[in-house]
């Protein structure tokens, strides 16, 4: 049945459709265990929900459907209250009531919709509208803008500002604070959003208000860039046009654009985004709501990188001419030199290296291509020890507690890591968790700058047998916790001695782990690892490397590990994907692939969560989705692989790994005291531990489409720029 | 702000039934008849029935600031001379409990300008401890035009304040009382850091003050002269180191105040007329003025008067007498006066038609539609631009708005820009009735009562001065025609 | 169209309390009564009562309908086209959430361009612009089959948790949660 647009009027207008929700909310909690917390009843426009002590006119509001408006009230963020743009009826109560602040008391009958609400909500949004300018033709936030459309709600059709014909409107001088958000400081509310954004999430105390009254201006305190790796999350929450996107300023209104929803890949997190896209063009990404990845928030790197989709790009299929440059020639002939290339080669001699950014699909089609001319060596750029039940077993490399769980974590030891800027998202869930829960956190490595406090153990390895053996002092708390967690940075395995410190870790995270509880985690930096072990990827190119490759095939390696010197002389070396970067240029034949806004892929984030992108816009000039290339050039080698479409293709990945194809759902595992008794080498170096991204310098260029991105080189010369600063 | 107002929806609800009859008597506006009296013996902590009919001529045995001109010494020893600190141990040992009830038995209403009852407010950090201490915190940031009472407290009987501390103190069992004072009020700080020091040498307050085994300290905390900080959780957030911006409510500070503490805020008045209410007895108090209305007051007398003055008087003495009585009279007659505002700039203005029988006390002012506020009465003769003088409160109010919440921020600033309009005349008759729309679009909708005190006075204006605005847009419209 | 009976049904209780079903498809006058019976249904023959049975319940006729033949879609759009079922997200630029709950289809993506003449977007996809909302994802389900599409259903992110939200955290003495700057 469609959805036609008067089924849809009075299903939205009828109360009826609120009382049957409210009807199956109070239904459910009925039907709680005896065990929950005890609920009181208000109504809500005479609608009876029962609801937790403590939770505000708003929330109760929501329950049964009736949204009240807000300017400055964010689930995410703290209350604060000052928009007034809540105000509702509270019946007896002479005056209107916040409803974001205001807790519900037992019986009371909240009236969203009564006379003195409604003028409450348009005395409020008059006010708004008098300073606000009258710009919306050139503001981009036009068309999702909140101010904009609950003034289609709540504001008057006509103004009575007289005082524009004598005084007019404030105005107020826009700030300077980055390359990535351009800020219209007249056009701004003062709802405060950002100023909580950046102190209680992001954890920089830079943006506050100064001024008072109709004086009163939102900026950073003294002239200064607002600088994180999370800045663009104010743009969102920004309810007006006062902050908004600056690489995407004056490029495109929401409705002329198609949204898409993908994953990002910038980081191991698998953020949930929607890509939108004009034409063939990715304009910006949007994060979207996922409670068990990212919540609301996406990370600047995934966020503002997409300019890098369009540089840099290789769009024909390319091979080395004797003289040694890259000529582009067509997808046949590229094929059949790559072909001529494989056969030639005796058997075991082919080889696969994934990179950063590879997907579940074009990995296995690489795989069982090499498998069936006889090579069993595919790898990962990124390593991880192979001693002892090295990548069989899965817990031994996945963020065990999951990145929701890890928010309930009492006590935390991170171990060569920056998730400040490994994972981004997964340091806001922790500092979430150090704001609201108390966590504790420790860290062993570099010391950086986390955004919240921590102690800073050292950066020795030998820490951690300290910690295994129970001799420091921070060991002692992580037995005593109720859910302690262990984060191992993935740097720390590609140490010459990270089988050790895996297995005294997991040793040791296996002594205070709890039944329902796994305090092993590794964070990984790369989108593409735990997906290519999970199918069967050797992590580590030392194997490939010794194998005396004569062909190699690099699926988007580009981290500069695999070079021309550590490969013999006659070796064929294949590039598949998507940008000329490191790995291009050693390429005997490049064969363009698709980033990762071109394909329907599969990605395992971190902590094993199987997620698709989706198709965005197609893959630029000649270049196609990494599995049908590979599956042509096994048509071309001879030995086709068994599947023409993506279904089919998936229906193998099944196969291998069946929850690889259950997007969105998270398999969870519990292997690892069967891991401990498999590891033995527990030896670890007295070697100084390190991370590569420490400042924030490090954290805009970390992979091939970041390094193409204007706005991202734009972002370290920003850093640069302040850090030579006073301020 | 000292004349924060409370709203009616800021008090938590358990104890709105306790207020109920103060309401109930101002929305009818009764002024004269208290409730019979009940059969049965009165509870403790409530007020004895008010027999008098009469109000006014407040015989100077029953002062109870008896340095108000600082005509005497200020020091402890001129204090105690004038009996403060007398017994301070004794009331001390007889125990929150008996303070708290001879506060209420006083009928003694907060004297920062919401009139909240002092012994209710009190007994609302009665709470079981939950280990987090206790504080008192006196509000002296007596930013209020027209307002000086408080000043005169801290320069002149600054050990009456410190007493009421300490009683004050015991009564809620706080550990410390902040006293906040506005950073203009140097010499009154200094004094009262002065007091402070002789009461902690000797042994007054601090460890086992007075003797009497209970810890108490004093501190003094400076503004930086912000009116919006006399607004109590304003001013909390001051304390703790924060900008002055009001908190909404609840949590009420009883709960949830200074430092995450539970803590009461009280004027200085109503802290330091304690002492002398537990001395002489709360029935003593409340044999002034009529009932719910009972006690002494400090009047602020500015304006068009001969004598400009701060005069303590009884309540609900009538405004006429005490400006002929103490203030020498209206400047020129008081056929000269054009209007009064009777409770501090945030009060509206009554014409002089309403204050031949205006009686100052919080229900008398209520029935004219005005407030009590801090009783800081501005009289202005005919010779005043009413106009211009209530323009110019509004132009304070927009530079005095925390910009926090946006009625106040934005609506401020417009009723600022027509007001100033209206001052030459520049404007529409139907802006006049749209500056009131606005005005009530302000009140009620604020986290604090800033905003309600800025719409107060324009709506003042309106009510009782129309035809003089609109005539003078009919004069300009004239003069621009020609 | 034995699904579509059943859409109908779930459809509409999803919409009407469920007071109304609960007396509508049954002679309870209330759950504690017994029920009330026909007079004649009590004095008939048992195998009347069979008979009645039969005649009296709906026949459900298991058939795929399948319209594609004469829809007048080319074939190449049926066989090739892969369906996304989903619930679209909220914007992230907003904070409104009231147009959301309802299910979309979306095909996968074909090659778009921009037109040389204006510099519009073109795209030889007929289907790329076809915006259809449903109620529930079983009719976008039974849309796509009787299209004969083959459709794949997002799954939807887990639910939020119920937290109540509190003010007073602001201003906690011995809590992270206080707010410092403003």
């Amino acid at each position: 049945m469609f959805r036609v647009p008067l089924a849809k009027a009075i299903s939205l207008g009828s109360p009826k459709r609120v009382a049957n929700i409210a009807v199956r909310a109070s239904a459910s909690a009925a039907s709680t265990p005896a065990k929950a917390p005890e609920r009181i009843e208000v109504f809500v426009d005479d609608i009876p929900v029962q609801v937790l002590p403590g939770t505000t006119v708003l929330q109760a509001a929501a329950m049964v459907g009736v949204e009240i408006p807000r300017f400055c009230y964010h689930e995410r963020l703290a209350v604060a209250g000052n928009c007034r743009m809540c105000l509702v009826e509270v019946e007896k109560s002479p005056k209107p009531v916040a409803a974001c602040a205001m807790p519900v008391m037992k019986g009371w009958r909240i009236k969203t919709n009564s006379d003195l609400t409604k003028k409450a909500r348009e005395g409020v949004m008059e006010f708004l509208l008098m300073n606000h300018p009258l710009d919306c033709p050139i503001c981009d936030q036009g068309g999702e803008c909140d101010l904009q459309d609950q003034a289609m709600a709540f504001g008057s059709d006509r103004s009575r500002f007289t005082d524009i014909n004598f005084t007019g409107k404030r105005a107020v001088e826009d700030k300077d604070i980055g390359p990535l958000v351009k800020t219209i400081m007249t056009r701004c509310i003062h709802c405060t959003r950002c100023i909580r954004f950046a102190s209680e999430i992001a954890g920089v105390d830079d943006l506050g208000t100064t001024g008072r009254g109709n004086d009163m201006q939102v900026g950073t305190y003294v002239e200064k860039l607002f600088l994180t790796e999370l800045s663009g999350n104010v743009i969102d929450l920004c309810p007006v046009g006062a902050l908004t996107n600056k690489p995407y300023s004056f490029v495109a209104r929401p409705w002329e654009i198609r949204k898409i929803d993908s994953i990002d890949v910038m980081d191991a997190i698998g953020s949930n985004i929607i890509v939108s896209t004009r034409t063939g063009e990715v304009l910006r990404i949007l994060p979207r709501e996922n409670e068990e990845v990212n919540e609301e928030w996406l990370a600047d790197k995934g966020r503002f990188a997409c300019d890098g989709l369009k540089r840099q790009r290789l769009i024909a299929p390319m091979l080395r001419t004797p003289s040694g440059e890259l000529q582009a020639v067509e997808w046949e002939s590229t094929l059949i030199a790559v072909a001529k290339a494989v056969r030639k080669a005796p058997k075991g001699s082919v080889v696969a290296i994934a990179g950063s950014m590879a997907d579940v699909e074009a990995m296995v089609a690489t795989k069982d291509l090499l498998n069936r001319i006889g090579s069993e060596i595919v790898c990962t750029e990124q390593s991880l020890p192979t001693q002892g039940s090295g990548s069989d077993l899965r817990s031994n490399y996945l963020l065990n507690s999951s990145i929701q769980a890890l928010e309930e974590a009492d006590v935390v030891l991170l171990v060569g890591t920056n998730p400040r800027y490994e994972a981004p998202l997964l340091n806001t869930r922790l500092r979430k968790s150090y704001v609201h829960n108390e966590l504790e956190l420790a860290l062993i490595g570099p010391k950086v700058d986390l955004s919240y406090k921590y102690q800073h153990l050292g950066d020795g390895a030998e820490l951690i047998n300290q910690i295994s053996t129970g001799t420091h002092p921070f060991a002692q708390k992580l037995k005593n916790a109720k859910k302690p967690a262990i984060i191992l940075g993935s740097e720390m395995l590609a140490r010459p001695d990270g089988a050790g410190i895996l297995a005294t870790l997991q040793s040791f995270a296996n002594k205070i782990s709890k039944p329902e509880w796994n305090a092993f985690n590794v964070l990984h930096q790369n989108a593409s690892q735990v997906g290519a072990l999970d199918v069967g990827y050797r992590p580590g190119v030392e194997t490939a490397l010794k194998a005396q490759p004569k062909v190699v095939f690099l699926l988007g390696a580009d981290a500069g590990i695999v070079t021309r010197e550590k490969l013999p002389k006659d070796c064929f070396v294949v590039y598949i994907g998507h940008h000329g970067d490191a790995g291009a240029t050693i390429a005997d034949a490049v064969l363009p692939g698709a980033a990762y806004t071109e394909k329907q892929a599969t990605y395992v984030n971190t902590e094993g969560r199987s997620q698709q992108t989706l198709c965005a816009v197609n893959p630029p000039g000649l270049a196609r989705e990494d599995w049908k290339i590979i599956r042509a050039l096994s048509e071309v080698v001879g030995e086709p692989l068994p599947y023409d479409t993506l279904d089919e293709l998936r229906e193998r990945v099944e196969d291998i790994a069946p929850h690889l194809v259950q997007h969105g759902k998270l398999e969870t595992n519990s292997f690892a005291t069967l891991a401990e008794q498999l590891a033995k080498d527990k030896k670890i170096d007295n070697s100084k531990i390190t991370v590569r991204q420490q400042t924030l310098k490090d954290y805009f260029m970390t992979d091939p489409i970041s390094r193409a991105s204007p706005t991202m080189a734009k972002c370290i010369a920003a850093v640069k720029k302040q850090e030579a600063k006073a301020h | 702000m000292a004349s924060a107002l409370v709203r009616l929806n800021s008090i938590p609800k358990h104890n709105l039934s306790a207020i109920t009859p103060v309401i109930a008597n101002q929305i009818r506006g009764n002024t004269t008849q208290p409730p019979k009296a009940t059969p049965p013996p009165p509870q403790p902590g409530t007020p004895p029935a008010q027999t008098k009919t009469k109000f006014g001529g407040l015989a100077d045995q029953d002062r109870i600031f008896t340095n108000l001109y600082g005509k005497h010494d200020w020091r402890l020893k001129g204090a105690q001379k004038r009996g403060d600190w007398y017994k301070t141990k004794e009331i001390l040992l007889k125990g929150p409990e008996w303070i708290q009830n001879e506060v209420k038995t006083s009928g003694l209403r907060g004297r920062g300008g919401a009139g909240f009852p002092t012994g209710m407010k009190w007994s609302f950090m009665n709470k079981p401890s939950d280990g987090r201490p206790r504080y008192l915190v006196v509000n002296a940031d007596e930013g209020e035009p027209g307002t000086c009472k408080d000043r005169d407290i801290m320069r002149h009987d600054p050990h009456k304040l410190i007493e009421g501390c300490l009683i004050a103190g015991r009564a809620m069992g706080a550990c410390a009382a902040y006293i906040y004072i506005r950073g203009e009020f140097y010499n009154e700080a200094s004094a009262t850091q002065v007091a402070i020091n002789e009461a902690y040498q000797a042994g007054l307050i601090g460890k086992n003050a007075c003797g009497s085994g209970y810890d108490f300290d004093v501190y003094i905390q400076r503004g930086a002269g912000a009116y919006i900080c006399g607004e109590e959780t304003a001013l909390i957030e001051s304390i703790e180191g924060k900008q002055g911006k009001p908190r909404l409510k609840p949590p009420f500070p009883a709960d949830v105040g200074v430092f995450g503490c539970p803590t009461t805020v009280n004027n200085v008045e109503t802290i330091a007329v304690a002492p002398t209410i537990c001395r002489r007895g709360g029935a003593w108090f409340a044999s002034f003025g009529r009932t719910r209305n009972s006690g002494t007051k400090l009047f602020n007398i500015s304006g068009h008067v001969n004598n400009p003055c701060t005069v303590e008087e009884e309540m609900s003495i009538p405004l006429k007498e005490l400006i002929e009585k103490h203030a020498g009279g209206v400047r020129g007659g008081w056929d000269n006066l054009l209007g009064i505002i009777p409770g501090g700039s945030s009060t509206p203005v009554i014409p002089k038609k309403v204050c031949e029988e205006a009686i100052m006390d919080f229900d008398g002012l209520i029935a004219v539609q005005t407030s009590l506020g801090t009783a800081a009465i501005i009289v202005m003769d005919k010779s005043t631009d009413i106009i211009k003088a209530i323009s110019r409160l509004i132009m304070f109010y927009k530079h005095e708005s925390c910009g926090q919440c946006t009625p106040c921020r934005e609506g401020i600033g417009w009723m600022n820009k027509i007001m100033h309009r209206f001052v030459t005349g520049n404007a529409e008759p139907a802006e006049i009735d749209m500056l009131w729309e606005i005005s009530k679009q302000i009140e009620g909708h604020t986290i604090c009562a800033l905003a309600d005190g800025a719409a107060w006075p324009v709506q003042g204006l309106i009510r009782h001065f129309r035809p003089e605005i609109e005539a003078r847009m009919k004069k300009y419209a004239e003069m621009a025609n020609k | 169209m034995a699904t579509i009976t059943r859409i109908l049904a779930k459809d509409v209780s999803a919409f009407w309390p469920r007071a109304f079903f609960s007396t509508s498809n049954a002679v309870f006058t209330s759950s504690r009564e017994a029920p009330l019976k026909d007079p004649s249904a009590v004095i008939a023959k048992p195998e009347e009562v069979e008979q009645k049975k039969k005649l009296s319940g709906v026949i459900t006729v298991p058939t795929k309908v399948d319209i594609s033949p004469i829809t007048g879609v080319p074939e190449e759009h049926v066989k090739t086209r892969r369906v996304r079922i989903y619930m679209p997200a909220k914007n992230a630029m907003q904070s409104g959430t009231n147009n959301l709950n309802y299910w979309k289809i979306d095909f996968d993506n074909r090659e778009r361009w921009e037109n040389p003449l204006m510099g519009w977007c073109s795209t030889g996809d007929p289907l790329s612009n076809m915006q259809v909302e449903f109620n529930s994802k079983d009719e976008a389900i039974d849309f796509c089959e009787k299209n004969g599409w083959r459709w794949f259903v997002e799954s939807l992110p887990a639910p939020k948790k119920e937290k109540p939200k509190s003010y007073g955290i602001n201003f906690s003495f011995n809590k992270r949660t206080r707010v410092s700057t403003k």
